[in-house]
């Protein structure tokens, strides 16, 4: 599975995609992403699944007639 | 009392010491060769930083060791194969992955708990900054034997009980209860060999709790107590092959030391 790192220097900056990293689990994304993405003091890091992320596109309107 | 003298650890504690010392500098050189062959980039990266970190640790305990009279040249670079105290376990490449995971996760934890349970002021400040490296390690091992459970349980089975007796030697005897542990009566520990053994089995008892992998029983008579080198907290004569010692003394480079 791929995994998005997030990360940011300190509380309320916006986050920064670091990276991604390919895991069997979430036990070992947080691993990966940590051994991989460490190298600067961040207050946060976090992983995503990628099938988690949303994606925000166009849709066609509900009742109308599809294009 | 002179300072050195009222600073002086037990003897067995020296021991004790150089054997966890001594299988972290194996453990780098295993994790070292993990970061060439690792099946992901991600591992590779991990073998790196973990192969860093033990031997970072292997310096301080080093210096620890010299403080105590244990020649630093002997240490470094003068020693036979014979004369490592490393974890039986660690003294061939293991030959596949899951083997390998196997191998690295058991002496890595047993080196831990071991130096988790010292209590000298020496050690203060110092186990706690090698605990946030090991964290990392061990969390690394589980969650790696986790997905190994599922796709390979017998090659980890196999792998827990070729290792078992070994990593047991390790920790030490099941005689050495609070009462009969030596070091926890010189109070050089607070964790008696036999408790360390039993909350080590019972983490792989919890780790494999759902899966087909069976974790070998926690034998009481392994290692045996009479047959138990203390010093090389193993039973036997094996030992690390010649050309890994080479390696770890820089033998093929040495006339490019600096001085």
């Amino acid at each position: 599975m791929k995994y998005h790192v997030f990360t940011r220097h300190r509380a309320g900056d916006d986050m920064i995609h670091a990276g991604t990293v390919q895991a069997d689990s979430d036990r070992l994304a947080r691993i990966y992403a940590h051994r991989t993405y460490d190298e600067e003091d961040w207050e946060f890091m976090g992983v995503v699944r990628e099938e988690h992320l949303l994606e925000v596109d166009e849709q066609p309107i509900v009742g109308g007639r599809a294009r | 009392m002179s300072a050195e003298a009222e600073n002086a650890w037990p003897e067995a504690a020296v021991d004790y010491v150089k054997a966890i010392a001594d299988t972290k500098l194996l453990l780098g050189q295993r994790y070292g060769e993990w970061m060439l062959k690792g099946p992901n980039l991600e591992d590779d990266i991990s073998g790196a930083s973990n192969a860093q970190d033990e031997i970072g640790q292997v310096r301080q305990l080093f210096r620890l060791l010299t403080q105590q009279g244990v020649e630093d040249d002997w240490l470094e670079s003068s020693r036979s194969a014979e004369e490592y105290a490393n974890a039986s376990i660690l003294d061939e490449e293991a030959e596949n992955w899951p083997t390998f995971i196997v191998q690295v996760a058991l002496a890595d934890r047993a080196a831990w708990l071991l130096l988790d349970a010292i209590v000298h002021d020496d050690f203060t400040g110092m186990v706690q900054k090698m605990g946030e490296d090991e964290y990392f390690h061990l969390e690394h091992h589980d969650a790696r034997l986790e997905t190994l459970a599922e796709d390979q349980p017998e090659a980890v089975e196999a792998a827990l009980e070729r290792y078992f007796p070994g990593i047991l030697a390790f920790i030490g005897p099941s005689s050495y209860g609070s009462s009969e542990d030596p070091l926890v009566s010189a109070g050089f520990t607070d964790r008696s060999v036999a408790e360390i053994r039993g909350a080590f089995h019972e983490h792989y008892e919890e780790l494999f709790a759902g899966t087909d992998v069976s974790v070998p029983p926690l034998e009481e008579d392994v290692p045996d107590p009479e047959a138990w080198d203390e010093t090389r907290r193993r039973s036997g004569e094996g030992h690390v092959e010649p050309s890994v010692v080479e390696q770890l003394q820089g033998i093929s480079n040495q006339e490019y030391v600096i001085e």
